[in-house]
Formats: structure tokens, sequence, C-alpha cells
């Protein structure tokens, strides 16, 4: 019973069980398949979640049924629980085990375009021949190149430098530790650098794309050219806490993309930037067309909601924005009967206090009432 | 002899955030109560609820919760509502505190949308649930533009909101969460409070916290602190009418009361306190309301209501 009366520990357990019931038991095997089968979805999760793990990922979706705002809660939840104990050094692309990494700026470029894994250029055709059984031939016909690519390559953005195509940035030598933490501090606006782009890394994938959509699609100023697109592996160098002693603490995927457009007074262009953990090229595309626009507006007022970083960090928090709408799941009687109280007041102030059949008469049936 | 001196390792932090969150938000929270009204940023982490579901009153319940605590945690007035018997079920799972109905028993006393109809004590701390800490959201959606109209203490945008709902309506129509000055300085939601419960943070004996998870941000009422609901001189602030209605279990009037619909298209009515319900019920001794024969505890904070029919042409209240 939904009410919020009597018996509501019992009911509430009673539905988790349900949930469980017909999601099918929750087994050791069905995470590793998940895991294995579902590279890109554990991917998404983890860079929602900002967590990288991809066999408590999988679990994650596995124990959700597949409710990925749920899965992302489940794993930010335990993240939230694990003391930040050590940060890791910065990550240069330069350095990343690169898989995939294409230019739409250049037809080619230093180091060469390497499309790598992906699905950009299939058929998008459902292997109907799967389901009746037949031979599974995923993966069949891929050759391995008998010179293996190179592991690392320069960076897109160097190379326009030296061309005075882009401004010189001076790095950011901030230490790992003082870099602002999104996730132990909260945000003031307007935001650093660094909690912006953790915002975008962590933020949900399909409220990035909206939004990063709309500003492509007719709210934005700038067209972005996608100027360096990444996948890789990134090795996770931390500094031992008592020895001092670096060391990898592991590998991750991470994506990173870069799109670029002509700066305000055309003599150079800007660049948007993201990057999250996992393999996910449509979120970061989005995140670093949002980062371009935002940074075009960061002075003077933005024309839309997309350009404004508050807008944009807030509203595409995964955790917190399904988590508010799903809230209104909950009893709200009596803010609806504090409402309630008002409008009944109104409306026997608008049809006069001396009609006695007031509360038996609908409202939109009274001319009055129309008018007012 | 060493075992007695080594904590046994534990899936989960006691409270279940960790120590280092736990001290953020106790500074906070310390911050908060030095300036009333003042809504203070803070991290807030992810609990294992829903974020909107009660996250930031949580954090501030877990981390002042102890062992010895007695919690009470209810939605909408009832202890026994879905989402508050799960909260009480994580908090004395993470905790072991014990947990009571009886608001005066309470040391920590969780809610969402609602204020006790018993008066609460010094050294208790009521946890309001907060979805939305900034009250000129709706009159100014952008926080750092709201922050600076609050250092300026400028708040002339939501007495014309009043204003406006006057003209349109002949009376504010500011439904829960009504907006209010604090200490004479800082204007807060109350959270989504009704207006029935708004007069009861007024120089209160008890500390509240309001806490929002999402928003990341707490602030304060602490004893006896002024609690003003905004007002006009002439039109004075006026709680949600409950005159006629009688709680169909215990016969009490004058309190907040749920309104159920009845399949003949009446209405019954059944306080929304069931705490206090439970005592009225069992012939327990209640404490005393807030609200008593017509007149809130503090003579004045409310002043007599006056209906849209009883405004004079002009609009004015019936003068005397």
């Amino acid at each position: 019973m939904y009410i919020a009366t009597r018996g509501g520990e019992e009911a509430i357990q009673q539905s988790e069980a349900l949930y469980h019931l017909l999601n099918g038991e929750l087994k050791r095997e069905t995470v590793q398949r998940l895991q294995e089968s579902l590279p890109y979805l554990v991917d998404r999760i983890m860079g929602e979640a900002s967590l990288y793990c991809p066999e408590l990922a999988a679990l994650a979706i596995a124990q959700t049924g597949g409710d990925l705002y749920e899965a992302v809660l489940l794993l930010r939840a335990y993240r939230a629980t694990r003391p930040r104990i050590a940060y890791a050094q910065p990550v240069h692309a330069r350095e990343v085990l690169t898989v995939r990494r294409i230019s739409a700026a250049f037809k080619d470029v230093p180091g060469g375009q390497v499309l790598g894994p992906s699905l950009d250029y299939s058929h998008r055709l459902l292997r109907l021949d799967v389901l009746d059984g037949k031979s599974d031939e995923s993966g069949l016909g891929f050759t391995p190149s008998e010179r293996p690519a190179s592991p690392t390559y320069p960076a897109v953005a160097d190379w326009q430098r030296q061309q005075g195509l882009l401004r010189n940035q001076d790095a950011d030598d901030t230490p790992a530790g003082e870099i602002p933490d999104l996730t132990t501090e909260s945000v003031q606006f307007p935001a650093s650098r660094a909690h912006r782009l953790q915002a975008l890394a962590r933020a949900d994938t399909g409220g990035v794309l909206a939004l990063g959509y709309s500003v492509m699609r007719g709210y934005g100023l700038i067209h972005p050219t996608v100027n360096e697109l990444r996948l890789g592996l990134a090795e996770v160098m931390v500094q031992h806490p008592v020895t001092g002693v670096t060391f990898s603490a592991g590998r991750v995927r991470v994506s990173q993309c870069e799109v670029v457009a002509p700066a305000g007074d055309e003599t150079s262009y800007s660049v948007g930037f993201a990057a999250t953990l996992g393999w996910n090229e449509v979120k970061l595309i989005a995140a670093s067309t949002l980062d371009l626009n935002m940074a075009a507006h960061d002075e003077g007022s933005p024309q839309h909601p997309a350009h404004a970083e508050e807008f944009v960090m807030y509203h595409t928090e995964p955790v917190e924005s399904s988590g508010f709408c799903i809230h209104f799941k909950l009893p709200h009687y009596v803010t609806f009967s504090s409402t309630a109280d008002n409008v009944r007041k109104v409306t026997q102030a608008v049809l006069g206090a001396s009609n006695a059949a007031v509360t038996h008469m609908p409202v939109s049936a009274t001319p009055e009432t129309e008018e007012a | 002899m060493l075992k007695g001196l080594v904590s046994t390792q534990q899936a989960y932090s006691y409270a279940y955030l960790d120590p280092y969150a736990k001290r953020e938000i106790r500074r906070r929270i310390l911050k908060a109560i030095a300036i009333p009204g003042y809504q203070v940023p803070y991290a807030s982490r992810e609990l294992p609820i829903a974020r909107g579901w009660g996250t930031g009153g949580l954090q501030a319940t877990l981390a002042l919760v102890g062992p010895d605590s007695i919690v009470k945690v209810i939605d909408q007035g009832a202890d026994d509502s879905v989402n508050a018997a799960n909260l009480r079920r994580f908090i004395t799972r993470m905790t072991g505190a014990s947990t009571t109905t009886d608001a005066l028993r309470s040391t920590i006393l969780q809610s969402r949308h609602r204020i006790p109809e018993e008066r609460l004590a010094e050294g208790q701390i009521l946890v309001l649930q907060v979805p939305d800490p900034e009250p000129l959201r709706a009159v100014q959606p952008d926080i750092s533009k709201a922050a600076q109209l609050h250092a300026d203490f400028d708040y002339g945008q939501m007495w014309l909101s009043l204003y406006e709902q006057l003209v349109r309506f002949g009376q504010v129509v500011h439904g829960a969460s009504y907006p209010s000055v604090v200490n004479g300085r800082f204007l807060i939601s109350p959270s989504p409070i009704p207006r029935w419960d708004t007069p009861k943070l007024h120089q209160a004996a008890h500390l509240t916290i309001l806490a929002a998870g999402r928003e990341k941000r707490v602030y304060a009422v602490p004893p006896y602190t002024d609690v003003r609901p905004l007002e006009f001189s002439d039109i004075p602030f006026q709680v949600e009418d409950q005159t006629g209605r009688v709680c169909k279990t215990t016969g009490a009037q004058n309190q907040f009361m749920n309104e159920i619909p009845l399949e003949d298209g009446t209405a019954g009515y059944e306080l929304s306190d069931s705490g206090y319900a439970e005592k009225l019920a069992n012939n327990l001794i209640a404490g005393p309301t807030y609200y008593i024969d017509g007149a809130f505890y503090h003579a004045g904070i409310l002043r007599p209501p006056v209906r849209p029919d009883e405004l004079d042409p002009a609009g004015h209240p019936p003068s005397g």
C-alpha cells in the first residue's frame, strides 16, 4: 500500500524483495558476464559515478536490473564511504596509451588518424541471424596489423600552437593534492575550471548530450570542430603517502575530447575540453562543446541556459537530477493541503461567500471565474 | 593485549559517513548556528538513499547521532510513512541509535515537511529536510546574484512578489515553505513545512538545522531566535485554516489535519502528527502544543486572519 500509513516498513521491504525477484538471481557469474560483454555500459556508469572499478560497476548494473541512475547512485554512495588517501598525478595526452585518436580538423595529423575500435562506419543492421542460433561472427575479419601501431601520439593542439592557431597557455602546475575537488568541497559560482571539468566528467551522459546538442543545433554561437578525440588507457601514477615513492596503481580506460572554434576576435581558436573515466565519445563531444560555450560567456550574460555554467553543472548531475525527479513519488499531502487552503480561499473570495452552494459548484462553469 | 588496542575492520564507518565528511558537516553546522539563517555551503556526500529524498537531513543527522541518541523520523508528520521508515531503518542500521515516535523523548528529530505539534524543549535538535534552500529562487534563479541580494539584505523582489499576489488574488497565496526572516537578518525557506508550522520556529527552545543534500547548503535557527514570516503591516500572515476540522480517531481540533477524501464526496480529517495522535489515542499525557486556543504560544506572532470576503472594497481588513 502506497499511502503513508500503517505498515510502511513491511511494505517497503516487500516492495524491494519483489523488485529483485522479478529481476532474477544476482550471481557472481552474471556480474562477470556483464562486465565482459557490456564494456561501454560499464564505462558509462563508471564515468558518471566517478569511480573506476569495472567489477563494482557491473555489480551495480546487475543489482539494479539495469536501472542506470540507480546503478550510478549505488557506486556514488559506495565511493563516498572511501576516504581519499592520495591524489594521482596528472595524465598527459602524449602519455596516454592510445587505441583510438581522430581529428576532424585535418585530413591527416602528425602520428596519423587512428580509427581503433568504432561503430562509426558500421551498417546499423540487427544481426537477426544470431537469434536463429547461426554462427557468431563478431570480430570475424579483423586482421591484426603486421606493424603494431605506436602506443602514444603527440597532441594535435601542440602542432596548432606552433602554427600560432592556438594561443599558448601556461601549464597549470598546481600540485595534485591541491587541485579543487568537487567531491570533497562545495562548488561556488563562478566555479573554478577544475570544478567545471570535474562536473562535466561525472555528468549524466544524456543530460550533457541534450544541453550540448542544444548549443550545437541553434542555441549556441559556436560551431565546434573536433580537434582531437582520444580513447586510451592511462597509467594512474600515485605517490605513496608514507614512503613517497611514485608507483603505478593500474591502468584505467579514459576518453578525452578537444573541440575548437574561432575566438571572438577571429585571431585564433578557442578550445573546449572534457575528459572522463571510461570510453564515452558522445558525452565528451557534447561536454567539450559546452565547455567552449561556457568559456565564451564567463564574462557577460549568457544568452541561453546551456551557456551558463551554473545551469549546466546543476542540471546534468545524474544523481541529483534523477533523485529529485523521482522524489515526487513521495507523499506530498501536507504541501498539497497548504496550497489547497489558498485555492479554496481564493475561490471563495472570487465566487462570493454569500453563495452557500459555492463549494459544490464546478469552478469552470461560472462566467465570473472565467473573467477573473 | 594488542587486540584491545586495534578496532576491528568494518565495511563502513560508524554512521556511514567517513570521519572527514562528518568533521566537515559538523563544522558547517557550527557556522550555520553562528550566523542564523545564513546558507553555509558544504560538500554533501552521496548516501545510499536517492538524492532529493532527505539526504541533506540525513547527513546532518548522521554527523550528529551517537549510540545514545534517540531518533525520531517523520515524513508529512507521520512516523510510519514509507520514506520515514526507510530513513529510520538506515540510521539505526548504521549507528545502533534507538528510535521513538514520541517527539518529546527524541534527541534528534528528522522531519520532512512538518514540525511536531508538541513543543520541543531545550537540548532537542530538529533536522528539517530541505529540497530548495534558496527562498529567492523564484525571483532570482541565479545563485550568485541571489547571494548578493542576501548580502545586501535586499529582499525587495520578494516583497514585490507577495504584493503581486495580493493584487491578483486579494491575498498572499504562498503555500508551504513560507519565506521568513531569521534574527532580523537572513531570509530563509523554512523548508516545505505548512504555514501552520512557521510560527513554531519563532523563539523556539530547540535547535533547528535545515539541510539540503542536492543543493549542498545547511542553515540553522538557533534556540530562542526570532523567526518572522514576511507580512505587510495591514495584511497579516495567515496559517492554513483548520476551523471545524475534527480528528476522526482522537477527536482533536485546532491542530494541522490531513484531509482524507471519503467515498461519499465529503472529507474526513485526522491529525497529521502521528506521534501526537498516538498519545491522544492511548490516553497518554501529551506535552503542551505550540497552538493553544486560537493562539500560538508567543502572543502576537500570529494576528487574526482576515477572510478575503471581509476586506473592504479597497482591499483593507476591517478596522478594529
